[in-house]
Parts: structure tokens; C-alpha cells; sequence
């Protein structure tokens, strides 16, 4: 047995004596019962057997113990500008917050909404263990994830209420153990609510840790969610984060993620529309160089009719590094006059970096436009040349097109002084050609 | 200016020049007709320096340089400028960005001060206003969605610009309208001074009732077999090409400076 199950069952980490009610501890031991029998997934698991190769050994692994060291703070100077309430999360739990939070709207750290009981938590944590479904190792990551839930954000917005923005900001504690370190972050937006969370990973570098996050959003008719994501990890840490997002009709869910570092990452992310003309837009950039391995798996499933669900990515890679990327879209029975669309461009600057792509479409209903493409190629040498025919170098004319290659994600954003912000950092770490 | 001698080019192992001789002085405006496939965007092709163009013998000197040892950007940094046939789509960059960056890489060539974003702006409003073109096309990326004549009139704009001391025009006039036609010569005229040259590669007469030229060359397989002056190219625009195959060359008149394929 690993030292990580040595952990679980000894009660040997963070969060452990908590004065849970009976809901929480039942859903903490059956994923913890799910996670002794399946354990962490495998090679063999279809969906996770490049992430598996890429992760190394797990067995050495242990659980965050919670002896915070304080929140690293100014030395990170990652933090994103622009208003908005600020969260500073520390080992996966929250130490710090900044700003006035509009009236009504609650903020909770996960341990005391627990305790709590507050409203709306338990319906949103258990449609997670829903989900969950099949038992198998492939959920591994999650199950530990409820198996040690206590750590994390409860954030509640009431009927109506604009939240605005709530940045996000991830800090990890420098220790010399290779530490696992497990959040959850809940949402309940409802109905006709909006909010608009930020959130940036970025670690000092040579931490090596893993962090395993899971978002959970419930959004409720009409409420809006717009999720940004800016991970810049370094590149001996690992992040695994699943975002589970229930949209309820007329809701509108936006998902921008970033990848910019880290030398593990992996994001599941599924949205299921539930209730008629639901909208989820993803969109996303991965920029890889080196040896780093970033697998994103984005699906939407269309269940009710007349919802939209757009995704567009747009990877790069160069050196040995690997980006996995795979896109689902499913429409159920019943969910006629869904519209779909997929697109997913990479560009690889070396021979030795891979990139996999790896589109689905799957069709039950009737009347449903959908498009899907999928494309792994080189810069346009046209346009290289063009450029080089004005008097820009190669190396110029190479780093412009692939600046906007990945710029046409940020792009997308609907805050112009974010998108600058963020085409900046994608500049900042740009890869290179070999 | 610019001298070519016996230049020999091939695409793909297939020759395309087969021994041009060029002497363009500064000052001069030189058009380049022929039949489609003679090689005429090959020449302006093998100026530009575009990969997939082999040159397999002769020499090209531009203001005292070998041409042929310079990288595509070195030869722009120069002077020299191609505009293209089939202008290049390059979504996601900015218009402005792009001839900003550009102008800037030729001054730091040349060893003058950097345009700031501010002098550059002026500059470029001076020359839309010039050559009458809106400024929609400031805020848009490189040729992104442009019809035909707009790639095209952005193209004479990235000249009007950069200033090349060599602008070579590949059928620049291939599918526009009177009024982007007008734009394009307006361009050229513009341009024109003692100090700078032209190469006008075109097939048609038409252009040139906007832009004389001082010389005008026949190109057929591979070399340039007729020279004469502005009014050659009316007689082309009366006579075709076809007369040249059946050995009519020695039938025109001609200034004599280059030799026809059966002489």
C-alpha cells in the first residue's frame, strides 16, 4: 500500500476532524472506499494513459498535512489587475480575502460551510458523486478529492445579484515533501445571477507539488458564470483539476484557461446542459515548451433542447513537450435543435514535441447543427515569407504568427484590458522553434 | 540599380529562366509584359528571394550588392519590395502592428531612430489621405477577409510606407477595378523620383495608361526577348502574344538592346 492510502486511512492530513454532518461523511467514505478499491487511474484508463505516463510515480506521494507556512503573498506578483473581490487560497484553503462582496452574495471557507450545513452545499457536492458514476480508477483523482473534502470555497449567489468579479488566487507552501494537495470550490449561481471568477495558478519555482482541484458549479435559469483561467505553474509542479458545470435553462457558462507552465497539467472539463436553451462557450490556449505535458479534456453534453455549446482551442508545442487534447460534444434524445461547434487548431514548432487531437461528436436528437475540426500542423511559410519580404527576421515573423495564433483565444474575452493582459503573459512565455 | 545578368532560375527542376539580362538605372519605371507562364513571377520572385526558387546561374547586383546572398528581410531592409500577386491572409495580426514592426526592422537596418507609435500613426494618415484610402484598414489584421482590390490597394499602402528605393509590382493590376487601378498607379506616381526604380510586371497594357514606363520588355520562355519604348505595349495590347512564335520579333522595331530567341 502506498504511503498515500497509509494517509487516508490513518487520518493523517488536513482537515480530518472536521464536525461534518451525516451527508458529508457518507459522501467522504463511500469516495474514499471508491478510491481504496480503484486507487489513482492507470495506463490502461483510455482517457487518462498520456497523463499516467507524463505523471511519474504517485506512490511516493502524500496528503497535504496542513502546516501552512503563511500565504507566500507579494512574492508571487502574479496577480491579475483590474477590480474585482480577491480570494488568496493557500495549500487549497482559503487565508485572505480583499474587497466588499455585493449584498447577499456569501463567501465561505469549505470547512465552515460544512460545518454549517449551508444551504444549497449538499445538493451541489452531491451531484458530483453523481456523476461519478462508473467506479472505476479513471474518477481516481475526484474520489480522493471528496475523500478528503474539507478544504476550499463555498460561494452562493442569491436570485438577481451581478457578483462582478472574484479573482482567485493559488498559492502552494514551499515544503520538501511531495505533497498532494486537494480543494473544492462550489458555486450556486441563481437563477437570473451572474459572476465572473479569475483564477490564477502560479507557484514559486521548484515547488513540486500536485494539486488536485475539482469546481463544481450549479447554474441555475439564466444565470451567468464566466470562468477564467491563467495557469502558470512552474515547471516542476502538477495540476489536475476537473470542473463540473450543471446548467439549468437559459444559462450561460464561458470557460477561458490559459496553460502557460507546469510540468503535469490535466483538466477535465464537462458542462452538461440540463435545461432548454443553455449556452456553454469554451475556449482555451496551451502553450508547452520543454518537457511539460498539458492534457485537457473538454466535453459538453447536450441534454435539453435548443442549447449551444461552442469550443475553441488552440494549443502550440515545441521541444519534447506533449499536449493531449480531446473534444466531446454529445447530443442526448430529445435534445433537438442543438447547435455545436469544435474547433481545435495546434501548431508544432518542433519534431520532437506531440500533439494529440482528438474530436467526438455523437448525435441522438434531431434538427442539430454541428461542426467539428481538428487540425496539427506548421506555421503558414507563406506568411512567414510575406512578413520576411517587409524586413521582419525570421525569428520575428515566427513569434508574431504564433503570438497570433494563440491571441485569437484571448481574444475571445470580453474584458479588453484582460485579454491585453493575458496575450502579454502568452508573449512572455511564447515558445521557440528548435 | 539593379543588374541581372544571364539569370537562370528553376521551380521544382524545371527552368524557368533561361538567361535574363536586366539593367534597371535609378529613376526608371521598367514594365515586364509577356504570355502567362513566360516567367514573370518568377523574376520578381527570385528578387523578393522567396524559397522554392532555385537559381542556377547568373548574378543579380542591387546598389553594388549581391542580391542572391541576402536573406529575404536583408534585401527588403535594402530596399527592394515585392508586392504581391496573391497578397498573403494573416489572421490574428493587426494591420498597423504589422507595418509598424516592419518599417521599424528596415530604420534599425539602416541605422535610424525607431518610429514611436505615435509618429507612426501621423506618418500613416498622411499616406492613406494621399492615396485616398479609408482608414478602416488600420484597425483590421493583414489582408484577414479583404476583397481583391483591397488586398491589393494595402499593398500599394505598404509601399507608399516602407518606400522602397526597388518596388516591383507582380501583376498588381490582375482583377481590379478602374478605381483600385487608379489607386495602384497613384501609388507608383507617387513614388516616383530619380532616386527610386520600378519594376511593373504585368500582362496587360492597361496599367500602363496610368504609369508610363520608360521601358517596356517582352519575356518569353525564359528571357527577355523584345525592348522598346511605352508604345510597344500598345502594339502588344493589339497584337497579343502570339506573334512572337511565329517569329515576328525581328519584324518589330525595337531599341535593339536585347536579342530575340531566334537570333
Amino acid at each position: 500500500m502506498s504511503e498515500l492510502h497509509t494517509d487516508l486511512q490513518s487520518g493523517n492530513w488536513s482537515g480530518k476532524d472536521l464536525n461534518l454532518p451525516g451527508w458529508a461523511k457518507n459522501l467522504r467514505k463511500n469516495a474514499a472506499e471508491q478510491f481504496r478499491m480503484h486507487g489513482f487511474p492507470k495506463r490502461t484508463d483510455e482517457t487518462w494513459k498520456y497523463t499516467v505516463s507524463s505523471l511519474q510515480d504517485l506512490q511516493d506521494i502524500r496528503l497535504d498535512r496542513g502546516t501552512d507556512t503563511g500565504y507566500p503573498g507579494q512574492s508571487l506578483a502574479h496577480d491579475l489587475p483590474g477590480s474585482g473581490y480577491r480570494v488568496n487560497l493557500l495549500n487549497g484553503r482559503m487565508v485572505g480575502v480583499k474587497g466588499t462582496l455585493p449584498s447577499g452574495v456569501k463567501l465561505l471557507d469549505m470547512k465552515d460551510a460544512l460545518e454549517s450545513e449551508t444551504d444549497g452545499l449538499q445538493s451541489v457536492l452531491e451531484t458530483l458523486s453523481g456523476l461519478q458514476g462508473s467506479r472505476t480508477s479513471s474518477h481516481g483523482f475526484s474520489a480522493l478529492n471528496t475523500a478528503t473534502l474539507g478544504a476550499g470555497l463555498y460561494i452562493h449567489v442569491p436570485p438577481g445579484v451581478d457578483a462582478g468579479r472574484m479573482h482567485l488566487n493559488w498559492a502552494v507552501s514551499q515544503e520538501e515533501t511531495t505533497r498532494l494537495i486537494n480543494s473544492r470550490i462550489c458555486l450556486l449561481i441563481e437563477a437570473g445571477a451572474s459572476l465572473e471568477i479569475v483564477e490564477r495558478f502560479g507557484n514559486l519555482q521548484n515547488s513540486t507539488h500536485t494539486t488536485n482541484v475539482v469546481v463544481q458549479a450549479e447554474l441555475q435559469n439564466g444565470a451567468t458564470l464566466n470562468h477564467v483561467r491563467l495557469q502558470a505553474e512552474p515547471d516542476s509542479a502538477c495540476l489536475i483539476t476537473r470542473t463540473e458545470i450543471s446548467q439549468l435553462s437559459n444559462s450561460d457558462y464561458s470557460y477561458f484557461g490559459f496553460d502557460l507552465g507546469g510540468r503535469v497539467i490535466r483538466h477535465d472539463l464537462h458542462s452538461s446542459l440540463l435545461g432548454p436553451g443553455a449556452k456553454a462557450n469554451l475556449n482555451g490556449a496551451y502553450l508547452l515548451d520543454g518537457n511539460r505535458h498539458v492534457d485537457n479534456h473538454a466535453r459538453v453534453d447536450h441534454i435539453a433542447p435548443d442549447g449551444q455549446s461552442d469550443q475553441y482551442f488552440r494549443g502550440v508545442a515545441s521541444g519534447s513537450s506533449k499536449a493531449v487534447f480531446n473534444t466531446a460534444v454529445c447530443v442526448h434524445p430529445g435534445a433537438d435543435g442543438s447547435q455545436a461547434s469544435q474547433s481545435n487548431a495546434n501548431i508544432l514548432l518542433s519534431k520532437r514535441a506531440e500533439i494529440d487531437t482528438k474530436p467526438e461528436l455523437e448525435i441522438y436528437a434531431d434538427e442539430v447543427i454541428a461542426s467539428h475540426g481538428a487540425t496539427v500542423g506548421q506555421l503558414d511559410e507563406q506568411a512567414v515569407f510575406y512578413l520576411r519580404s517587409r524586413g521582419l527576421n525570421e525569428q520575428q515573423a515566427r513569434e508574431i504568427l504564433t503570438t497570433a495564433f494563440c491571441k485569437s483565444v484571448s481574444d475571445r474575452l470580453g474584458d479588453p484590458e484582460l485579454a491585453t493582459v493575458i496575450s502579454q503573459r502568452m508573449m512572455d512565455v511564447m515558445p521557440q522553434a528548435d | 540599380m539593379l543588374t541581372i545578368k544571364n539569370l537562370h532560375a528553376s521551380v521544382d527542376g524545371m527552368e524557368i529562366l533561361k538567361g535574363l539580362d536586366l539593367e534597371v538605372n535609378a529613376g526608371e519605371i521598367h514594365a515586364i509584359m509577356g504570355p502567362n507562364g513566360a516567367g514573370k513571377s518568377t523574376l520578381g520572385n527570385v528578387l523578393a528571394g522567396r524559397e522554392g526558387y532555385e537559381v542556377t546561374a547568373g548574378e543579380i547586383i542591387f546598389r553594388g550588392k549581391n542580391l542572391l546572398d541576402l536573406e529575404p528581410e536583408q534585401r527588403a531592409c535594402e530596399g527592394v519590395f515585392l508586392a504581391f500577386q496573391y497578397p498573403v491572409e494573416i489572421p490574428g495580426v493587426n494591420n498597423t502592428y504589422f507595418l509598424r514592426t516592419a518599417l521599424n526592422a528596415q530604420r534599425k537596418y539602416r541605422g535610424e531612430p525607431e518610429l514611436d507609435s505615435a509618429g507612426f500613426l501621423r506618418m500613416v494618415r498622411e499616406k492613406l489621405e494621399i492615396l485616398h484610402i479609408g482608414d478602416g484598414l488600420l484597425h483590421r489584421a493583414v489582408n484577414e477577409g479583404f476583397s481583391g482590390g483591397e488586398k491589393k490597394r494595402n499593398e500599394i499602402f505598404q509601399m507608399a510606407v516602407l518606400e522602397p528605393a526597388l518596388a516591383i509590382l507582380d501583376e498588381t493590376d490582375s482583377g481590379l477595378d478602374i478605381d483600385a487601378l487608379k489607386t495602384v498607379a497613384d501609388g507608383v506616381n507617387r513614388l516616383r523620383d530619380e532616386t527610386r526604380a520600378m519594376l511593373v510586371i504585368t500582362h496587360y497594357q492597361r496599367l500602363l495608361d496610368y504609369i508610363i514606363p520608360d521601358k517596356v520588355h517582352v519575356l518569353a520562355q525564359g528571357r527577355l526577348v523584345v525592348t522598346g519604348g511605352a508604345d510597344l505595349a500598345l502594339k502588344l495590347e493589339e497584337q497579343g502574344y502570339a506573334w512572337l512564335e511565329d517569329g515576328g520579333i525581328e519584324a518589330l522595331e525595337t531599341d535593339g538592346a536585347n536579342e530575340g530567341p531566334n537570333s
